[in-house]
């Protein structure tokens, strides 16, 4: 007899796992050959938009845990960036390898993290979003004052990647390099979530006052959640340092911070599969509008420029769309188009 | 017979399409600008400048048959999307060179164009992207902000009359861009004699100023720096005109500009605005380019170092023209080899050199009188070695 049809679990273990079919396994597996055969074959553009998001991926998951998982909002999650990315600088610098530097970017950046995470045993919602904040604009601050660490205003070099002797000096390079990273950290955060860390963080977010009869420590839990989500940060940050080969503190300011927390509510709160597609949605975003702007200038010569000062407004505009029309995200509609197709042509 | 007709045929064919492109050389330039992020205020006028630059270049044959195509991507002041735009300019637009825009993009790509050979000439000054060693691709066309405001010091030591040595306060916002001239600011008001009283933070985009000019008003300056943009000027101006400040303000190159008067008022007026490019309207060759491009429409300077920008460009692509191939190599060597030239007069004569990017060491002073910006000197310093990149 043929197995049986559709989702039809037996047990707790079939039911948390990952990829819980086999023609889902088959379709991630292919997705990620795809992933792995194809970019040689692309432009540099089109390699870089893709290290672009390998970088965000990795920055939306984490504010997705801390804040789609756990419920901790934050503002602050650009600086946390910055601190895995001037670490990185740093550290590079001064000749520590790669290998090294990555994850002692997460980890500085997880007791920064940490640190401000302190004032979460007291504060919610907005007074955390508003404590985070600080976190932002104490950490950009030290970015910019320290000089002797992070260069200040005239900003610091970093060189590309380099494990065991070999560097990672170009777009495909550094793509492998990024996806691999990418990878691990999704996987590493969905793992988080189907283990009792990540059933705590839930259950903090769902009612924080049950979560606290039942014996989860608050506290405990919620610095773990800001030391988890700021060194993948970290991590995110250190990537970035050197895939853009230059830091200055601008790179981390409040704008990062607000496009993170795009990513994970166009994307979907809660899932790492939203975060995914956030953060490919609002990198890939002013890249088509800026195709099209150039397309247009075909047939509306002089509009081009009209048409492109419109792209802040869209940005704008598609945050408050989802917000209204699909405030679950992306992830919550691919959900839906799968269970159509599955039911299709019967609706219920 | 038959085949060695048809052998000529395709001889002539090759022939006719190798030399197709020579004819019609045409040079790539991607331009970055900002339009719908922070500094679209002034990125829109400058990006105005640079497309009108190429056209003028294009239609006034400054590079015989050969042309300019610039493609133009807005990046909305973001490094991310700097990022992307400059791997698509090289990667499928081909682009022999970069105009660039502020400090974000710039600093961002600072590597990258020495790396892929691209020369880029932007509109961010910072004395850092001057040292030929360390930006060896960066360059622009206005005086770096250091320079600015140690020609702004020279000109008001020169002028002063009164025995006691003048005062200098600073007034400027806790971030890169306004931090970059201030320890050179510093460090010359003290050589040039000034009496430091005060330094304060009025940040980009503060509503008030008064706390922060109750505490100036108390030294009593003679001089006040803002280093901000030109809305927080007008914030200052307006505030310190309710305080009834005696004292003579001067912000640099995005501090004031023909936005200010709409935004300050009469507070403007007497405010020194350093800039290294004229005002539209004054009587210099390329401003007839300009009108006639422009159909007489009142443009801002920073459109007009922006087609300046365009016009350095454009020489340095013939300098290497009649050396052979134009490549982003050989386009770096001719405008390192461009001396005192003169954009048909709308900035200073600019000079590069290998070790040192810094175009000139001139500056513009010019004051507001009446909504209208007059020019009130041009200082030049001495290009020291000392000052190089800092």
């Amino acid at each position: 007899m043929s197995a049986p049809c559709g989702l039809f679990f037996t047990s707790y273990a079939q039911e948390s796992a990952l990829f819980p079919s086999r023609f889902l396994k088959a379709s991630m597996a292919l997705f990620f050959v795809a992933l792995v055969v194809l970019p040689p074959w692309m432009n540099s553009y089109h390699v870089s938009v893709l290290c672009l998001i390998n970088i965000a991926v990795i920055g939306a998951v984490s504010l997705n845990l801390l804040t789609g998982s756990c419920g901790q909002i934050s503002l602050g999650h650009g600086a946390f960036v910055g601190v895995g990315a001037y670490t990185a600088g740093v550290l590079a610098a001064k000749g520590v390898p790669f290998l090294l530097a990555l994850p002692a970017s997460g980890l500085l950046a997880a007791l920064a993290g940490m640190l401000f995470g302190l004032p979460s045993l007291r504060l919610k919602g907005i007074y955390l979003a508003i404590s985070t904040l600080a976190a932002q604009l104490i950490l950009e601050y030290v970015f910019l004052h320290w000089e002797s660490v992070t260069g200040g205003s005239n900003g610091l070099a970093v060189m590309p990647p380099e494990i065991f002797g070999y560097a990672f000096d170009n777009d495909l390079k550094m793509f492998y390099l990024t996806l691999a990273a990418a990878s691990l950290c999704a996987l590493g955060a969905a793992n988080v979530l189907r283990s009792r860390l990540g059933r705590a963080f839930v259950s903090i977010r769902d009612h924080y006052l049950s979560a606290e009869i039942v014996g989860v420590s608050l506290f405990g839990y919620k610095l773990r959640a800001f030391g988890l989500s700021s060194f993948l940060a970290g991590v995110s940050g250190a990537l970035w340092a050197h895939y853009t080969m230059f830091l200055s503190p601008e790179q981390f300011g409040i704008g990062l911070s607000i496009s993170y927390l795009a990513m994970i509510i166009i994307g979907g709160m809660g899932r790492v599969a939203g975060a995914v597609y956030g953060a490919v949605f609002i990198t890939v975003l002013p890249e088509a509008l800026n195709a099209l702007s150039a397309s247009a200038e075909a047939w509306m010569p002089g509009m081009t420029s009209n048409l492109m000062a419109l792209k802040g407004g869209v940005f704008g505009l598609a945050l408050i769309l989802f917000l209204l029309f699909e405030p679950e995200g992306l992830a919550h509609r691919w959900r839906l188009i799968k269970a159509y197709w599955k039911l299709y042509p019967f609706a219920h | 017979m038959h085949s060695t007709l048809k052998r000529l045929l395709l001889a002539a064919a090759l022939a006719a399409l190798s030399c197709a492109p020579a004819l019609a050389q045409e040079y790539v330039i991607g331009s970055l600008q900002d339009l719908s992020g922070p500094t679209a205020d002034v990125g829109k006028p400058y990006g105005d400048g640079i497309r009108d630059g190429a056209r003028y270049i294009n239609e006034s044959g400054m590079l015989g048959q050969a042309k300019v195509k610039l493609i133009a991507v807005d990046y909305a002041y973001n490094a991310q999307q700097a990022l992307a735009a400059y791997k698509k300019f090289t990667s499928q637009d081909k682009i022999l060179a970069l105009q660039g825009w502020g400090t974000q993009d710039t600093e961002a790509l600072t590597q990258f164009v020495a790396r892929d050979k691209v020369p880029c000439i932007s509109a961010s000054y910072s004395a850092h992207l001057t040292e030929g060693s360390k930006a060896p691709y960066n360059f622009f066309v206005a005086a770096d902000y250091s320079t600015q405001i140690r020609g702004a010091l020279k000109y008001f030591k020169d002028n002063w009359k009164e025995q006691r040595a003048p005062k200098l306060a600073l007034v400027y916002p806790n971030h890169p861009y306004g931090l970059a001239p201030i320890p050179a600011a510093k460090d010359y008001a003290k050589e040039l004699g000034f009496e430091l009283v005060g330094e304060e933070n009025v940040d980009l985009k503060a509503m008030d100023a008064t706390a922060q000019l109750l505490r100036l008003q108390k030294a009593a300056p003679d001089f006040v720096w803002i280093g901000g943009t030109t809305q927080s000027t007008a914030v200052v101006l307006k505030d310190a005109q309710k305080m009834g400040f005696k004292t003579r303000f001067f912000t640099n190159i995005w501090g004031s500009d023909e936005n200010l008067p709409p935004l300050a008022g009469s507070a403007a007026d007497g405010v020194v605005s350093l800039q290294t490019a004229v005002s539209y309207g004054q009587d210099v060759p390329g401003m007839k380019a300009i009108e006639k491009l422009t159909g007489g429409q009142p443009q801002m300077t920073h459109y007009i170092r922006a087609f300046a920008s365009m016009l350095v460009m454009a020489e340095a692509i013939k300098l290497a023209q009649a050396k052979g191939p134009v490549t982003g190599e050989t386009l770096k060597a001719a405008l390192e080899s461009l001396r005192d030239y003169s954009p048909l007069g709308l900035t200073p004569p600019i000079s590069y050199f290998p070790e040192d990017h810094r175009p000139n060491m001139s500056v513009m002073l010019y004051t507001f009188e009446n909504g209208k910006m007059k020019l009130l000197a041009t200082q030049t310093l001495e290009r020291k070695k000392e000052w190089l990149g800092k």
